[in-house]
């Protein structure tokens, strides 16, 4: 297996709408999604992560720039690894009428995969109970469900999500969460897009930011958060002022926040404790305030107008 | 190719308006086979009383008055103006037969051919009607997507759909032109006339009806292709609805000459091996006279195949294409 398990240079798309007019949804995107574990794919509304996996899948033709799937040049290899790639794009769409067991046969008849494998994967969804059911009577829950059973038929080493909680209950985003992270922990690749920040942080080993179709920010959850902020410390004292003066002394930015101090540019956040015992003010709680993705997102995407 | 084509046939026959299509189909033969055994039952008792009367009433008048009305007539004819009718025409006065009053006897091999062709429009329409509902169901569904995440070759997944539709139609052409043929033979055979039926008959009818099966398969084809290229089952119905009315109907009686170039008198030409057409000529006389006059026409059994198959080989090749360039969302 190559360690990258997708990759793009240079990706465009550009759609024209019905008046004519051009729109840029993804414009030269270079992405590069290591293989095995999960990596969030992130940006706002618009920001081309739906095109870009349709992209991928050879759903949309690109207008430029190239693509791999596990070393192969897609579209035009697509073939070669599309068995080894499981995809929901947006809203699972299959078809109302049938159930949903007749609906993964169909799909499992298709690729050569026995039809023992269909009751397997609705039992691993917890759907072996409602598969004889019609698609449309599901909620929008068991609907994500089927569909990653479907992509579960492949038995994929690269599994895209797009949008997989849009819609979901706490419960069934939570399930949708604990899914992607298992199979993260099995060596798959999981590629989840979502606008939903804290979602993807939770989950994500390594995240790949966009805005206006371009890459903003991309490495590990570690890596972009601290990239993007410096680290602050909440901090709660007696004596605000004195406490102010001292730590501006030090070099570090200190501003109120209520009942505490917000101090940044601290090297270490025993810093200000050390600080503060010199002149003998005793510092009662001390919180690290850890940057998180959402603000790095914004600072990201801010910068960009979105 | 073989296995999607399965798995598309799988598809196919478990739709809800497939199993409801071929309700009708049924329907409709039952219907059909009804309105023959209706139409070939023989007089009652009392109508053929009342004919058998007629008809005697008009031999004794013929035995009474035809010798004195036809010599009244050739001197009438005499008189007529140039260019006038010749004698026989105008002072026939043939002997009554009993035949000529009441029912006629429904001949087996006269009507056959009609309950064949009539068979061949509402298959062809069901056809059209299922294999766009068969694809346009998939794109509006937006099943079609999630499809090609699993198959994204496109042209196999677009030739093993019309494969599909096509080899799907054909046993139940088949089956119900069958029905047809075989329940109006025995229906005939019981109440009408099935004496002059030859093993040129049958050949003749199996003829017609193949070509039928043939045509029923096309329809579920290009149903397919305006399905796709639609993306919706009631655009597709619709613009063939608008073709129908508007070229079929408003445009070949405004302009008759363009009928050999529309799908209808191709159809029936196929079908039927050769068909005739009407179109009005209107000309100026010697004596400055001006006339129109309907003229009949024939269209050859070669006219409509190759029509057929170039409308067919065009309409499979543009939804290939568009199918294989379009995004799919």
């Amino acid at each position: 297996m190559s360690d990258v398990a997708i990759s793009t240079r240079g990706l465009r798309k550009t759609y024209r709408t019905r008046r004519g007019r051009k729109v840029v949804a993804v414009q030269g995107l270079d992405l590069d999604v290591p293989a095995g574990g999960v990596h969030g794919f992130l940006g706002p509304n618009g920001s081309g992560k739906t095109t870009s996996i349709r992209m991928l899948l050879g759903l949309v033709r690109s207008d430029a720039g190239t693509m791999t799937v596990f070393g192969k040049t897609v579209p035009a290899q697509l073939p070669e690894v599309v068995g080894r790639v499981g995809a929901i794009v947006e809203s699972p769409k299959f078809f109302p009428a049938f159930t949903g067991r007749k609906n993964l046969e169909l799909l499992a008849e298709a690729i050569g995969a026995p039809r023992t494998r269909v009751g397997e994967v609705l039992d691993q969804t917890s759907l072996g109970e409602r598969g004889n059911d019609r698609f449309r009577s599901y909620s929008l829950g068991m609907k994500q469900r089927l569909a990653i059973a479907a992509t579960l038929l492949k038995d994929p080493d690269l599994l895209i999500f797009d949008e997989p909680t849009n819609g979901l209950d706490p419960a069934g985003i939570r399930e949708i969460r604990e899914t992607m992270r298992g199979l993260g922990d099995r060596g798959k690749t999981v590629l989840v897009s979502s606008h939903i920040l804290a979602e993807v942080e939770q989950v994500a080993d390594t995240v790949s930011i966009i805005g206006h179709g371009r890459l903003l920010a991309s490495g590990t959850v570690a890596e972009v958060i601290g990239g993007g902020a410096a680290p602050t410390v909440k901090v709660a004292v007696a004596n605000h002022e004195a406490a102010t003066r001292i730590l501006t002394a030090a070099g570090m930015t200190v501003r109120a926040d209520g009942n505490y101090l917000l101090v940044e540019g601290a090297p270490e956040p025993a810093d200000v404790t050390r600080r503060l015992a010199h002149q003998e003010l005793y510092v009662s709680e001390l919180v690290p305030v850890r940057a998180d993705l959402e603000s790095v997102f914004l600072e990201l995407t801010e910068g960009e107008g979105l | 190719m073989i296995r999607l084509t399965k798995v598309e046939l799988r598809r196919l026959t478990a739709r809800r308006l497939t199993i409801v299509g071929l309700a009708g189909l049924f329907v409709i033969t039952v219907m059909l086979l009804t309105a023959t055994w209706f139409n070939a039952r023989p007089l009652s008792t009392v109508e053929q009383q009342r004919a058998q009367q007629q008809f005697e009433l008009a031999h004794k008048d013929w035995v009474d008055n035809a010798a004195v009305n036809r010599q009244q007539c050739e001197a009438d004819w005499k008189t007529q103006p140039d260019p006038k009718p010749t004698l026989e025409d105008m002072c026939a006065y043939p002997e009554p037969k009993l035949e000529d009053f009441g029912k006629p006897k429904t001949v087996f091999a006269e009507i056959m051919p009609d309950l064949l062709q009539g068979s061949s429009y509402f298959l062809a329409f069901a056809a059209f009607l299922i294999g766009a509902s068969f694809i346009g169901a998939e794109f509006s569904s937006g099943a079609i997507g999630n499809w090609l995440t699993f198959e994204p070759r496109r042209l196999r997944v677009y030739g093993s759909k019309l494969l599909a539709a096509a080899t799907g139609f054909v046993p139940i052409a088949a089956v119900t032109l069958a029905i047809v043929l075989l329940g109006t033979f025995l229906i005939v055979d019981r109440l009408g006339d099935t004496a002059g039926v030859t093993g040129h008959t049958w050949g003749d009818l199996s003829a017609i009806g193949g070509r039928a099966v043939v045509t029923t398969a096309l329809a579920a084809v290009l149903g397919c292709v305006v399905g796709l290229l639609l993306r919706h089952t009631a655009a597709a119905i619709g613009v063939v609805m608008a073709y129908l009315v508007l070229a079929e109907g408003v445009f070949a009686a405004f302009l008759e000459k363009a009928q050999p170039w529309l799908v209808r008198v191709n159809f029936d030409a196929f079908v039927r091996h050769d068909a005739q057409y009407y179109v009005t000529e209107c000309k100026s006389g010697n004596d400055g006279s001006y006339g129109c006059e309907s003229v009949v026409k024939t269209l050859t059994f070669e006219h409509g195949a190759w029509y057929l198959a170039t409308l067919a080989v065009v309409m499979v090749l543009i939804g290939g294409w568009v199918f294989h360039r379009r995004d799919v969302n």
